[in-house]
């Protein structure tokens, strides 16, 4: 973003100083109009990255061989109800086409849309609301590089009593805290960018740490393990016998890479996904970042 | 009729009798124990495998005889999951049954993985070799996903 602007700026200055300077100008400005494509590009990238380290692809996916990456309509089933994610590719009518910056980052920052409406926290905004404006607008910038893709959103099918959204205003207000992650100086790079990835863009505790009866994590076992509908999802703090105490750094990598459990089994479950769509796409460095986040966490034996 | 072919078609007539007992004695609870056998001996050349394209231990020619291991496994599956076979502990889920045809393609899938990997690990082309076993994980990753009891 910032390389996107100063560049913008550079050529600006270089067209006004065109005029007297003549043709080997010119050749000067074409060259920073390609630099500004290079950096739109590199942003693009950087949001591609970005994207897989959000894991948006599982949710905002439908769950069928051949589904178009993004353009919504995947069945999320929850204790609330089904709910059906949304098109955020950028067709204008029926994705979010539409939508500035300052839309995109109240989304997902503020957990509220264009118009105002609150978001159901199936969307986690929560999770996000860490996440820098930079990776947030690079995102934005990969999401619409993509092909708009013309997929209406349906409703949700939800319990009566969540059913309006009256009821995600009311959980937002006596829930939700927005704010950007704070890095922990005390803390190496390393934890911090684990850290990060953990809470924030990885949304890992969505699954992992176990939610109060309304929804809420409980942040004091954070990664104690969970159950979800009918799957039960594991401990993974560095407890021996009820956490991953016994994993190395470089089993939880390589889980997190291949899939594949220190004795050679590979689990299959909705963390599939989420090494498929995320984990496995990041790079090794980060792999290992978000290892030292979780050994760093307080052992939790089971409830 | 000389005596020694008499003698040969003997053996094979007692010899298919035999294992044909030996089959018919085959009961759902020896099925699923022998299952899980090759299944763990799956997960033991996995694990195994891994630590040498890790790098965690040296190859020494080892990291095929681990991928040949993989590749005869997979050739056995097919015949892992006869009729009424989960029982006791199993983990097996219906959908093998219900949906044969998904089944055996995830079968495929594993077999056409570890013949990659096979081969890559013939090459040793090291980034080949990370990649194929990659490609064998998500095999077993999606099968289990589909067709067993998902685990904690
Ligand atoms: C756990 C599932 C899940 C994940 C992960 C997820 N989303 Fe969503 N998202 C949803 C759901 C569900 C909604 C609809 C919420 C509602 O209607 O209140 C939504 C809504 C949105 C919206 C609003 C769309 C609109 O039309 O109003 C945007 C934008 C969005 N998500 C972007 C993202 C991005 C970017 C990521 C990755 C960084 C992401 N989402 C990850 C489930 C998810
Ligand atoms: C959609 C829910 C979900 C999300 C999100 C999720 N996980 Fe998981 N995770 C699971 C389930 C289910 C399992 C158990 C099955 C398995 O081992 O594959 C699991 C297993 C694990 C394990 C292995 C634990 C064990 O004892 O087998 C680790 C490590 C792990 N997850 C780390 C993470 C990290 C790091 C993130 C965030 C990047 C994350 N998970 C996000 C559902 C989730
Ligand atoms: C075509 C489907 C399929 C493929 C491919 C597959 N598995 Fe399995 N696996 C199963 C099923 C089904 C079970 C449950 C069997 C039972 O409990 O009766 C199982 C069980 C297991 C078990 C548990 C054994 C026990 O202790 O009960 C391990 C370990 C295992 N598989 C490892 C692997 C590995 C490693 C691979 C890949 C190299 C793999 N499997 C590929 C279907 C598959």
């Amino acid at each position: 973003m910032l390389v996107a602007a100063v560049v913008a700026a550079m050529t600006s200055f270089v067209w006004r100083r065109n005029k007297s300077l003549g043709t080997g100008v010119v050749t000067a400005a074409t060259l920073l109009a390609a630099a500004a494509a290079f950096a739109q590009d590199d942003l693009v990238r950087r949001g591609e990255y970005l994207t897989a380290a959000g894991g948006c692809i599982s949710c905002h996916t439908m769950d069928v061989a051949g589904a178009v990456p993004l353009a919504g309509g995947r069945k999320l089933e929850t204790p609330f109800g089904t709910f059906i994610s949304p098109n955020i590719t950028p067709d204008k009518a029926t994705g979010i086409g539409d939508w500035s910056e300052e839309d995109f980052l109240r989304a997902l920052w503020e957990g509220e849309s264009p118009d105002g409406e609150v978001y159901f926290p199936a969307f986690p905004y929560t999770a996000y609301t860490g996440a820098s404006r930079e990776d947030l607008l690079a995102i934005k910038a990969y999401l619409f590089s993509l092909s708009p893709v013309s997929q209406s959103n349906l409703e949700h099918d939800l319990s009566w009593y969540v059913s309006t959204r009256l009821a995600a205003s009311a959980w937002q207000m006596l829930n939700f805290e927005p704010g950007r992650f704070e890095p922990d100086a005390a803390q190496s790079d390393e934890w911090n960018r684990g850290a990060y990835l953990v809470r924030h863009l990885g949304h890992c505790g969505e699954c992992h740490t176990p939610r109060s009866s309304t929804g809420v994590l409980q942040a004091d076992r954070e990664m104690a393990g969970s159950v979800l509908g009918e799957e039960k999802i594991p401990n993974i703090t560095p407890h021996p016998d009820a956490g991953i105490g016994r994993w190395s750094k470089s089993d939880i990598e390589y889980f997190l890479d291949a899939g594949m459990l220190p004795d050679g089994d590979f689990a299959g479950s909705s963390m599939g996904d989420v090494i498929d769509d995320n984990t496995s796409r990041l790079s090794r460095e980060d792999r290992l970042a978000i290892a030292a986040y979780l050994m760093s966490l307080p052992a939790m034996a089971d409830d | 009729m000389p005596r020694k072919s008499i003698g040969a078609i003997l053996v094979v007539a007692i010899s298919t009798t035999l294992s044909i007992y030996a089959f018919a004695e085959t009961t759902a609870e020896d099925a699923a124990q022998y299952r899980t056998n090759v299944m763990t001996s799956l997960r033991g050349h996995t694990g195994a495998a891994s630590m040498i394209v890790r790098g965690q231990v040296e190859d020494g020619g080892h990291l095929v005889a681990h991928a040949r291991g993989l590749a005869s496994g997979a050739s056995e599956l097919a015949r892992l999951f006869p009729a009424g076979s989960n029982v006791g502990e199993s983990e097996a889920l219906p959908a093998i049954w219900e949906k044969p045809a998904e089944f055996a393609a995830a079968i495929d899938k594993l077999t056409n993985a570890t013949s990659v990997f096979l081969a890559a690990a013939e090459s040793g082309d090291k980034e080949a070799i990370a990649a194929a076993f990659r490609d064998v994980g998500g095999s077993c990753r999606g099968c289990h996903d589909q067709f067993r009891v998902a685990q904690e």
